[in-house]
């Protein structure tokens, strides 16, 4: 495509010529420094969040291991629930009880740690908060 | 990127972006000025990805464009001629009315338009790398550029006979 000339001319002629460079560049060196801060800011948030997640997988895969063994210790005999039924799948279910209750056991205990963490955190946050207005 | 880099490349490109804008915001220098800032500060934070090719006036301009489309998205709202009319600010650039007319003329211009003339005639792109920079296919750059251009033409003519 062919330019027009008269356009061409017309654009050339009023392109602009700023003076205010060295402002505009402090300006945004400024903007960058906001920006970097808040980056890292994000990234300790980040880190120290998935430290805690680390902190209540160990501690709820420490206290399934302590709830496992538990179950285990108590008498092999006798089944840690019955449920009077003679049907195959519920006899079945009793058979296992003791690895079904510790794998259930572990299961809460986990996501009950995790729920008490992010909660504290909530708080910790809203506490933060409240101490920035005041 | 380093960010010593990154400064290094923008402090050589930041009059063409600044001027870009300027036009694309119809002179409006604290708009343009604005947006080159929130252009450059989208550019430094996807700059980790960006691989120097010696493209990157043009990968500037690209963010800077979708930058203005978004800003425009935002307002939701035309700004009439009459308002360009009665244009006045303090700052230099567009208290200067040598420029007036042709930012009034570009002011009736849809964005997509104004783009590709502005980069076709102020920033000297080809049609290849407008439609790269505005994503858009080389068919519709060109028919962009000829409606803008039959636009413009018609504009300024306007303006002369006013004045």
């Amino acid at each position: 495509m062919m330019k027009d000339k008269a356009l061409e001319e017309l654009f050339l002629a009023q392109k602009p010529h700023f003076s205010d460079n060295a402002e505009f560049m402090a300006s945004l060196t400024k903007r960058l420094d906001a920006v970097e801060f808040i980056k890292q800011h994000q990234e300790a948030a980040i880190r120290r969040y998935k430290m805690l997640m680390v902190t209540a997988f160990v501690v709820g895969v420490i206290s399934g291991a302590v709830a496992i063994g538990y179950v285990l210790s108590t008498p092999a005999d006798v089944p840690l629930f019955t449920f009077h039924v003679q049907t195959g799948i519920l006899l079945r279910l009793a058979e296992y009880s003791r690895i079904i209750a510790a794998t259930g056991l572990s299961l809460l205990m986990t996501l009950g740690v995790i729920s008490i963490i992010s909660n504290v955190q909530d708080i910790r946050r809203m506490r933060n908060r409240i101490y920035a207005i005041n | 990127m380093t960010r010593e880099v990154f400064i290094a490349h923008v402090e050589r490109e930041q009059e063409a972006l600044r001027g870009f804008l300027l036009a694309l915001c119809c002179g409006k220098k604290d708009d343009a000025d604005d947006l080159a800032q929130d252009a450059l500060v989208k550019a430094y934070l996807s700059c980790v990805g960006y691989q120097d090719k010696g493209k990157f006036r043009s990968w500037l301009f690209k963010i800077a464009y979708n930058t203005f489309l978004n800003h425009k998205a935002s307002l939701r709202c035309t700004e009439s001629i009459d308002e360009a009319r009665t244009l006045v600010s303090s700052t230099a650039a567009d208290s200067s009315f040598e420029h007036q007319d042709l930012y009034l003329a570009l002011r009736t211009l849809p964005p997509k338009e104004r783009s590709a003339i502005t980069l076709f005639y102020l920033n000297g792109y080809n049609i290849k790398e407008i439609a790269t920079i505005t994503e858009t296919s080389e068919d519709a750059v060109k028919k962009q550029l000829s409606r803008g251009r039959d636009k413009l033409k018609e504009e300024l003519k306007n303006e002369k006979l006013k004045s």
